[in-house]
Protein backbone atom coordinates (compact mmCIF):
# COMPACT_ATOMS: atom_id res chain seq x y z
CA UNK A 1 0.00 0.00 0.00
CA UNK A 2 1.65 3.30 -0.88
CA UNK A 3 1.92 5.90 1.74
CA UNK A 4 2.28 9.59 1.40
CA UNK A 5 5.58 10.91 1.44
CA UNK A 6 6.37 14.86 1.84
CA UNK A 7 9.24 16.22 1.95
CA UNK A 8 11.05 19.18 0.36
CA UNK A 9 12.64 19.14 -3.04
CA UNK A 10 15.32 21.80 -4.23
CA UNK A 11 13.61 24.62 -1.61
CA UNK A 12 10.09 23.21 -2.42
CA UNK A 13 7.51 21.37 -0.22
CA UNK A 14 6.01 18.10 -2.23
CA UNK A 15 4.22 15.30 -1.34
CA UNK A 16 3.54 12.37 -3.28
CA UNK A 17 2.55 8.50 -2.62
CA UNK A 18 5.64 6.32 -2.83
CA UNK A 19 5.30 2.40 -1.86
CA UNK A 20 7.02 1.09 1.40
CA UNK A 21 9.93 -0.81 -1.41
CA UNK A 22 10.32 2.33 -3.55
CA UNK A 23 13.47 3.69 -3.96
CA UNK A 24 14.20 7.54 -4.08
CA UNK A 25 15.85 7.50 -6.94
CA UNK A 26 12.55 6.12 -8.48
CA UNK A 27 10.47 8.63 -6.66
CA UNK A 28 12.39 11.47 -7.32
CA UNK A 29 12.44 10.50 -11.32
CA UNK A 30 9.37 8.80 -11.82
CA UNK A 31 6.44 10.39 -9.57
CA UNK A 32 8.14 13.69 -9.30
CA UNK A 33 9.42 13.98 -13.02
CA UNK A 34 13.17 15.23 -11.94
CA UNK A 35 14.83 13.12 -14.20
CA UNK A 36 18.33 14.12 -14.76
CA UNK A 37 19.31 11.92 -11.87
CA UNK A 38 19.94 8.55 -13.50
CA UNK A 39 19.90 4.99 -12.08
CA UNK A 40 23.02 3.70 -12.95
CA UNK A 41 23.94 0.84 -11.16
CA UNK A 42 21.60 0.48 -8.47
CA UNK A 43 23.95 -0.82 -6.32
CA UNK A 44 26.11 2.16 -4.89
CA UNK A 45 28.76 1.85 -7.13
CA UNK A 46 28.55 4.23 -9.97
CA UNK A 47 26.94 7.69 -8.32
CA UNK A 48 24.64 8.62 -11.39
CA UNK A 49 21.67 8.88 -8.60
CA UNK A 50 23.42 10.89 -6.04
CA UNK A 51 21.28 13.45 -4.53
CA UNK A 52 22.23 15.92 -1.03
CA UNK A 53 19.90 14.20 1.41
CA UNK A 54 19.62 17.02 4.67
CA UNK A 55 23.28 18.55 3.21
CA UNK A 56 25.34 15.34 2.28
CA UNK A 57 25.68 13.04 -0.68
CA UNK A 58 23.99 10.09 -0.77
CA UNK A 59 22.96 7.51 -3.59
CA UNK A 60 19.59 8.01 -4.08
CA UNK A 61 19.15 4.56 -5.05
CA UNK A 62 20.10 3.24 -1.82
CA UNK A 63 17.50 5.18 0.07
CA UNK A 64 13.88 4.30 0.45
CA UNK A 65 11.26 6.78 -0.77
CA UNK A 66 9.88 6.67 2.80
CA UNK A 67 12.82 7.18 4.64
CA UNK A 68 13.11 10.83 2.95
CA UNK A 69 10.29 11.74 4.80
CA UNK A 70 10.78 15.28 6.61
CA UNK A 71 14.07 15.51 4.87
CA UNK A 72 15.23 18.25 2.43
CA UNK A 73 16.38 16.77 -1.24
CA UNK A 74 18.59 18.40 -3.39
CA UNK A 75 18.94 17.28 -7.08
CA UNK A 76 21.03 18.50 -10.03
CA UNK A 77 17.60 20.46 -11.21
CA UNK A 78 18.23 22.08 -7.70
CA UNK A 79 21.40 23.77 -8.66
CA UNK A 80 20.70 26.09 -10.81
CA UNK A 81 18.50 29.12 -10.84
CA UNK A 82 17.48 30.73 -13.99
CA UNK A 83 20.56 29.34 -16.00
CA UNK A 84 23.34 27.38 -15.27
CA UNK A 85 24.90 27.12 -12.22
CA UNK A 86 28.47 28.09 -11.64
CA UNK A 87 29.64 24.41 -11.26
CA UNK A 88 27.97 23.62 -14.48
CA UNK A 89 28.45 26.05 -16.76
CA UNK A 90 32.90 25.36 -15.26
CA UNK A 91 31.64 21.68 -16.65
CA UNK A 92 31.38 22.84 -19.83
CA UNK A 93 34.00 25.16 -20.03
CA UNK A 94 36.59 22.53 -18.86
CA UNK A 95 35.40 19.83 -21.57
CA UNK A 96 34.13 17.99 -18.21
CA UNK A 97 31.48 16.02 -19.94
CA UNK A 98 30.64 13.74 -22.76
CA UNK A 99 28.29 11.14 -22.73
CA UNK A 100 26.66 13.18 -19.82
CA UNK A 101 25.22 10.22 -18.07
CA UNK A 102 27.34 10.64 -15.11
CA UNK A 103 27.44 13.95 -14.83
CA UNK A 104 24.33 14.99 -12.49
CA UNK A 105 26.16 12.61 -10.13
CA UNK A 106 29.57 14.33 -10.51
CA UNK A 107 27.68 17.88 -10.00
CA UNK A 108 25.55 16.88 -6.94
CA UNK A 109 28.42 15.40 -5.04
CA UNK A 110 30.68 17.89 -6.46
CA UNK A 111 28.22 20.56 -5.03
CA UNK A 112 28.31 18.68 -2.08
CA UNK A 113 32.08 18.17 -1.25
CA UNK A 114 32.38 22.17 -2.05
CA UNK A 115 29.57 22.92 0.85
CA UNK A 116 31.57 21.30 3.02
CA UNK A 117 35.05 22.23 2.41
CA UNK A 118 34.92 24.99 -0.27
CA UNK A 119 38.77 25.03 -0.86
CA UNK A 120 39.67 21.46 -1.58
CA UNK A 121 42.95 19.81 -2.58
CA UNK A 122 43.25 17.64 -5.87
CA UNK A 123 42.96 14.91 -3.17
CA UNK A 124 40.43 15.72 -1.20
CA UNK A 125 38.75 16.34 -5.01
CA UNK A 126 39.37 13.01 -6.10
CA UNK A 127 38.34 11.02 -2.70
CA UNK A 128 34.94 13.15 -2.78
CA UNK A 129 33.98 11.47 -6.22
CA UNK A 130 35.85 8.18 -6.16
CA UNK A 131 32.25 7.25 -5.26
CA UNK A 132 31.06 8.75 -9.05
CA UNK A 133 32.15 6.53 -12.36
CA UNK A 134 32.77 8.25 -16.05
CA UNK A 135 33.40 5.87 -18.31
CA UNK A 136 33.80 8.06 -21.04
CA UNK A 137 35.66 11.17 -20.63
CA UNK A 138 38.60 10.36 -17.94
CA UNK A 139 38.29 12.22 -15.10
CA UNK A 140 40.57 14.88 -15.12
CA UNK A 141 38.83 17.51 -16.88
CA UNK A 142 36.15 16.66 -14.04
CA UNK A 143 38.71 17.05 -11.03
CA UNK A 144 39.78 20.38 -13.03
CA UNK A 145 35.95 21.80 -13.06
CA UNK A 146 35.70 21.30 -9.79
CA UNK A 147 39.01 22.53 -8.31
CA UNK A 148 38.21 26.01 -10.74
CA UNK A 149 35.00 26.05 -9.78
CA UNK A 150 35.97 25.95 -5.82
CA UNK A 151 38.87 28.92 -7.00
CA UNK A 152 36.57 31.35 -8.39
CA UNK A 153 33.79 31.02 -5.73
CA UNK A 154 36.96 31.60 -3.20
CA UNK A 155 38.08 34.57 -5.63
CA UNK A 156 34.11 36.03 -5.66
CA UNK A 157 34.14 35.47 -1.63
CA UNK A 158 37.11 37.77 -1.59
CA UNK A 159 35.82 40.61 -3.69
CA UNK A 160 32.78 40.92 -1.88
CA UNK B 1 0.19 -9.37 -3.64
CA UNK B 2 0.05 -5.89 -1.70
CA UNK B 3 3.48 -6.11 -0.79
CA UNK B 4 5.56 -5.23 2.43
CA UNK B 5 4.15 -2.71 4.99
CA UNK B 6 6.60 -0.04 6.27
CA UNK B 7 6.86 0.75 10.04
CA UNK B 8 9.29 3.76 11.01
CA UNK B 9 9.31 3.36 14.84
CA UNK B 10 10.38 6.84 16.58
CA UNK B 11 12.16 5.53 19.67
CA UNK B 12 13.53 1.87 21.12
CA UNK B 13 9.79 1.29 22.77
CA UNK B 14 8.33 2.04 19.70
CA UNK B 15 10.73 -0.81 17.87
CA UNK B 16 9.87 -3.04 20.13
CA UNK B 17 6.59 -3.22 19.39
CA UNK B 18 7.71 -3.33 15.67
CA UNK B 19 9.67 -5.95 16.38
CA UNK B 20 7.06 -8.37 18.68
CA UNK B 21 4.22 -7.76 16.81
CA UNK B 22 4.53 -6.34 12.82
CA UNK B 23 3.91 -8.91 10.21
CA UNK B 24 6.76 -11.16 9.62
CA UNK B 25 9.09 -11.49 7.72
CA UNK B 26 10.90 -8.45 9.23
CA UNK B 27 13.58 -6.61 7.07
CA UNK B 28 15.21 -4.26 8.92
CA UNK B 29 16.94 -1.10 7.12
CA UNK B 30 18.89 1.18 8.53
CA UNK B 31 21.58 3.02 5.95
CA UNK B 32 20.36 0.45 2.41
CA UNK B 33 23.92 0.37 1.38
CA UNK B 34 23.49 -3.17 1.19
CA UNK B 35 19.65 -4.37 1.97
CA UNK B 36 18.53 -2.07 -1.37
CA UNK B 37 21.37 -3.16 -3.69
CA UNK B 38 20.02 -4.66 -6.73
CA UNK B 39 19.10 -8.15 -7.40
CA UNK B 40 18.65 -8.68 -3.70
CA UNK B 41 14.81 -9.07 -3.34
CA UNK B 42 13.16 -7.22 -1.22
CA UNK B 43 9.94 -9.52 1.19
CA UNK B 44 7.17 -9.29 -1.09
CA UNK B 45 4.91 -9.28 1.92
CA UNK B 46 6.11 -8.81 5.99
CA UNK B 47 7.35 -5.52 7.07
CA UNK B 48 9.78 -3.15 6.10
CA UNK B 49 11.58 -1.83 9.63
CA UNK B 50 13.64 1.76 9.40
CA UNK B 51 15.53 2.27 12.19
CA UNK B 52 16.78 5.48 11.08
CA UNK B 53 13.87 7.61 12.86
CA UNK B 54 15.00 6.42 16.14
CA UNK B 55 17.58 9.06 17.74
CA UNK B 56 18.78 7.09 20.72
CA UNK B 57 20.49 4.74 17.86
CA UNK B 58 22.81 7.52 16.70
CA UNK B 59 25.33 8.95 18.12
CA UNK B 60 29.10 8.09 19.95
CA UNK B 61 29.30 8.78 23.75
CA UNK B 62 32.53 7.75 26.04
CA UNK B 63 32.85 6.97 29.82
CA UNK B 64 36.17 5.84 31.78
CA UNK B 65 35.21 2.41 30.41
CA UNK B 66 33.47 2.28 27.37
CA UNK B 67 33.43 3.99 24.28
CA UNK B 68 29.46 3.10 22.86
CA UNK B 69 28.67 3.70 19.70
CA UNK B 70 24.85 3.50 18.54
CA UNK B 71 24.35 0.99 15.58
CA UNK B 72 22.74 3.66 13.30
CA UNK B 73 25.80 6.03 13.50
CA UNK B 74 26.63 6.48 10.16
CA UNK B 75 30.09 5.32 9.12
CA UNK B 76 30.91 8.86 8.41
CA UNK B 77 30.76 9.96 12.02
CA UNK B 78 33.26 7.17 12.56
CA UNK B 79 35.90 8.93 10.60
CA UNK B 80 35.34 12.74 11.51
CA UNK B 81 34.80 11.99 15.25
CA UNK B 82 37.97 12.67 17.06
CA UNK B 83 36.93 10.27 19.96
CA UNK B 84 36.91 7.52 17.84
CA UNK B 85 40.60 8.51 15.56
CA UNK B 86 41.64 8.49 19.44
CA UNK B 87 40.13 6.08 21.18
CA UNK B 88 40.27 3.02 18.25
CA UNK B 89 42.23 4.19 15.35
CA UNK B 90 41.97 1.20 13.73
CA UNK B 91 37.63 1.58 13.50
CA UNK B 92 38.32 5.34 12.33
CA UNK B 93 40.93 3.94 9.47
CA UNK B 94 38.41 1.08 8.67
CA UNK B 95 35.40 3.56 8.47
CA UNK B 96 37.29 6.08 5.76
CA UNK B 97 38.21 2.98 3.82
CA UNK B 98 34.33 1.66 3.88
CA UNK B 99 32.66 2.45 0.36
CA UNK B 100 32.53 6.15 -1.16
CA UNK B 101 31.46 9.53 0.38
CA UNK B 102 27.72 8.84 -0.47
CA UNK B 103 28.00 5.10 1.09
CA UNK B 104 30.04 6.49 4.40
CA UNK B 105 26.53 9.09 4.73
CA UNK B 106 24.25 6.17 5.09
CA UNK B 107 25.83 3.05 5.66
CA UNK B 108 25.79 2.51 9.48
CA UNK B 109 27.89 0.53 12.17
CA UNK B 110 25.10 -1.62 12.91
CA UNK B 111 24.39 -2.73 9.57
CA UNK B 112 27.72 -3.53 8.82
CA UNK B 113 28.20 -6.10 11.25
CA UNK B 114 24.00 -7.08 10.50
CA UNK B 115 24.93 -7.99 7.09
CA UNK B 116 27.64 -10.05 8.29
CA UNK B 117 30.03 -9.72 4.60
CA UNK B 118 33.08 -12.19 4.86
CA UNK B 119 34.95 -9.17 3.47
CA UNK B 120 33.55 -5.86 5.80
CA UNK B 121 35.84 -3.43 7.19
CA UNK B 122 34.48 -2.21 10.33
CA UNK B 123 33.57 -5.65 11.91
CA UNK B 124 37.40 -7.66 12.30
CA UNK B 125 38.23 -4.49 14.12
CA UNK B 126 35.02 -4.70 16.35
CA UNK B 127 35.89 -8.58 16.92
CA UNK B 128 39.58 -7.36 17.98
CA UNK B 129 38.42 -4.65 20.50
CA UNK B 130 36.15 -7.37 22.23
CA UNK B 131 33.30 -5.46 21.18
CA UNK B 132 29.99 -6.36 23.06
CA UNK B 133 26.34 -5.99 21.10
CA UNK B 134 23.07 -4.44 23.00
CA UNK B 135 20.70 -6.09 21.13
CA UNK B 136 16.72 -5.76 21.50
CA UNK B 137 15.25 -9.02 20.80
CA UNK B 138 12.48 -10.03 18.37
CA UNK B 139 10.49 -10.91 21.85
CA UNK B 140 11.11 -7.92 22.78
CA UNK B 141 13.40 -8.18 25.35
CA UNK B 142 17.09 -6.60 25.83
CA UNK B 143 20.41 -8.80 25.96
CA UNK B 144 24.12 -8.26 24.95
CA UNK B 145 26.39 -10.33 23.20
CA UNK B 146 29.72 -10.72 22.67
CA UNK B 147 29.78 -9.74 18.91
CA UNK B 148 31.76 -13.56 18.45
CA UNK B 149 28.77 -14.64 19.57
CA UNK B 150 26.12 -12.65 17.30
CA UNK B 151 23.57 -14.27 14.78
CA UNK B 152 22.61 -12.35 11.87
CA UNK B 153 19.23 -14.08 11.22
CA UNK B 154 18.12 -14.72 14.42
CA UNK B 155 19.17 -12.07 17.02
CA UNK B 156 16.99 -9.14 16.56
CA UNK B 157 18.01 -5.67 16.33
CA UNK B 158 21.19 -3.92 17.50
CA UNK B 159 21.12 -1.06 19.30
CA UNK B 160 24.78 -0.57 20.66
CA UNK B 161 28.45 -1.11 20.07
CA UNK B 162 29.82 -1.08 23.41
CA UNK B 163 33.90 -1.29 22.67
CA UNK B 164 35.51 -1.69 26.48
CA UNK B 165 38.45 0.56 27.15
CA UNK B 166 41.75 -0.65 28.62
CA UNK B 167 45.02 1.20 29.09
CA UNK B 168 46.18 -2.48 28.65
CA UNK B 169 45.17 -2.06 25.41
CA UNK B 170 46.33 1.23 24.18
CA UNK B 171 47.15 0.66 20.29
CA UNK B 172 45.56 -0.50 17.23
CA UNK B 173 45.62 -0.47 13.16
CA UNK B 174 43.84 -1.89 10.55
CA UNK B 175 44.84 -2.32 7.00
CA UNK B 176 43.17 -3.42 4.01
CA UNK B 177 43.73 -4.38 0.33
CA UNK B 178 41.10 -4.47 -2.43
CA UNK B 179 41.29 -4.66 -6.48
CA UNK B 180 41.65 -0.40 -5.67
CA UNK B 181 42.30 2.36 -3.46
CA UNK B 182 38.97 3.20 -2.92
CA UNK B 183 35.13 2.40 -3.15
CA UNK B 184 36.58 -1.13 -2.64
CA UNK B 185 35.67 -4.47 -1.18
CA UNK B 186 38.71 -6.20 0.68
CA UNK B 187 40.13 -9.15 -0.69
CA UNK B 188 42.15 -8.83 2.79
CA UNK B 189 41.74 -6.68 5.87
CA UNK B 190 43.64 -7.28 9.22
CA UNK B 191 42.93 -5.67 12.34
CA UNK B 192 45.04 -5.06 15.31
CA UNK B 193 44.37 -4.24 18.83
CA UNK B 194 47.43 -4.48 21.53
CA UNK B 195 49.24 -3.29 24.33
CA UNK B 196 52.18 -1.26 23.05
CA UNK B 197 55.24 0.73 25.25
CA UNK B 198 56.97 1.86 22.40
CA UNK B 199 59.35 -1.19 22.42
CA UNK B 200 57.50 -4.33 23.27
CA UNK B 201 54.32 -5.52 22.64
CA UNK B 202 51.47 -6.58 26.02
CA UNK B 203 48.95 -8.22 25.05
CA UNK B 204 47.63 -8.62 21.13
CA UNK B 205 44.60 -9.27 19.69
CA UNK B 206 44.15 -9.70 16.05
CA UNK B 207 41.76 -10.46 13.31
CA UNK B 208 41.94 -11.40 9.43
CA UNK B 209 38.46 -10.00 7.27
CA UNK B 210 37.69 -12.07 3.98
CA UNK B 211 40.12 -15.25 4.57
CA UNK B 212 36.49 -17.41 5.68
CA UNK B 213 32.69 -16.36 6.66
CA UNK B 214 33.45 -14.68 9.70
CA UNK B 215 36.57 -12.66 11.02
CA UNK B 216 38.86 -15.46 11.78
CA UNK B 217 40.89 -14.94 14.89
CA UNK B 218 44.85 -15.61 14.20
CA UNK B 219 46.20 -16.74 17.40
CA UNK B 220 49.42 -17.96 16.00
CA UNK B 221 50.06 -14.56 14.68
CA UNK B 222 49.14 -12.73 18.31
CA UNK B 223 51.68 -15.03 19.93
CA UNK B 224 54.34 -14.12 18.06
CA UNK B 225 53.94 -10.37 19.00
CA UNK B 226 52.58 -11.04 22.92
CA UNK B 227 55.23 -10.10 24.93
CA UNK B 228 57.96 -9.58 22.64
CA UNK B 229 60.06 -6.72 21.83
CA UNK B 230 59.76 -5.02 18.14
CA UNK B 231 62.51 -6.22 16.05
CA UNK B 232 63.28 -8.00 13.32
CA UNK B 233 63.28 -11.50 14.75
CA UNK B 234 59.83 -10.70 15.83
CA UNK B 235 58.55 -9.05 12.22
CA UNK B 236 60.41 -12.12 10.88
CA UNK B 237 57.89 -14.44 12.82
CA UNK B 238 54.48 -12.13 12.78
CA UNK B 239 54.96 -12.51 9.00
CA UNK B 240 55.47 -16.52 8.79
CA UNK B 241 52.69 -16.84 11.16
CA UNK B 242 50.88 -14.92 8.92
CA UNK B 243 51.43 -16.76 6.01
CA UNK B 244 50.54 -19.78 7.54
CA UNK B 245 47.11 -19.70 8.93
CA UNK B 246 46.14 -17.59 6.05
CA UNK B 247 47.23 -20.46 4.05
CA UNK B 248 45.13 -22.68 5.69
CA UNK B 249 42.08 -20.56 6.77
CA UNK B 250 41.84 -20.17 2.24
CA UNK B 251 43.68 -23.67 1.69
CA UNK B 252 41.61 -25.45 -1.36
CA UNK B 253 40.29 -21.81 -2.67
CA UNK B 254 41.18 -20.25 -5.96
CA UNK B 255 42.59 -17.03 -3.90
CA UNK B 256 45.09 -19.20 -1.61
CA UNK B 257 48.01 -18.28 -4.04
CA UNK B 258 47.32 -14.86 -3.58
CA UNK B 259 46.04 -14.45 -0.12
CA UNK B 260 48.49 -16.42 1.78
CA UNK B 261 51.46 -13.67 0.34
CA UNK B 262 49.54 -10.82 0.11
CA UNK B 263 48.72 -10.53 4.36
CA UNK B 264 52.35 -9.90 5.05
CA UNK B 265 51.95 -6.82 3.58
CA UNK B 266 48.78 -6.03 4.64
CA UNK B 267 50.11 -7.35 8.40
CA UNK B 268 52.69 -5.02 7.82
CA UNK B 269 51.22 -2.20 7.27
CA UNK B 270 48.14 -3.23 10.16
CA UNK B 271 51.26 -3.26 12.38
CA UNK B 272 53.08 -0.46 11.52
CA UNK B 273 50.24 1.56 12.14
CA UNK B 274 49.49 -0.33 15.13
CA UNK B 275 53.26 0.95 16.71
CA UNK B 276 52.56 4.35 15.33
CA UNK B 277 55.69 3.95 12.92
CA UNK B 278 55.92 4.52 9.02
CA UNK B 279 56.26 0.82 7.05
CA UNK B 280 60.14 2.49 5.42
CA UNK B 281 61.27 3.21 9.26
CA UNK B 282 63.07 1.02 10.98
CA UNK B 283 62.28 -2.28 11.79
CA UNK B 284 60.18 -2.51 9.01
CA UNK B 285 62.92 -1.21 6.90
CA UNK B 286 63.97 -3.70 4.35
CA UNK B 287 61.58 -6.46 5.76
CA UNK B 288 61.26 -8.60 2.75
CA UNK B 289 58.06 -10.96 2.66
Amino acid sequence: MPSTLSLTVNGRSVSAPAEPGERLSRFLRERLGLTGLKEGCCEGECGACTVLLDGEPVNSCLVLALQAEGCEVVTVEGLSGDGLGDLQAMFIERGAVQCGYCTPGMLVAAEGLLRNNPEPTDAETRSALAGNICRCTGFQTIIDAVVATAAARGQAGDAA
Amino acid sequence: MSGPGFAAPASIAELGDVLTAAPRPLRLIAGGTDVLVAGRALPASGTLVDLTRIAAMRGIAVDARYLRIGACTPVAALCREAQVRALLPALADAAAQCGSVQIRNRATIGGNIANAAPAADLVPVLHAAAATLRILTTGGTIADAPIGEYLPDASGAILDVVIPLDPAWNRSGFAKLGPRREVTIARLNIAICAGFDGTRFGKVRIFAGAVAPRPRRLARVEAALAGRALDAATLRAFADALADEVNEATRGRASNAYKRRAVIGVGMDALAKTVGMDCDAHPFAGFSP
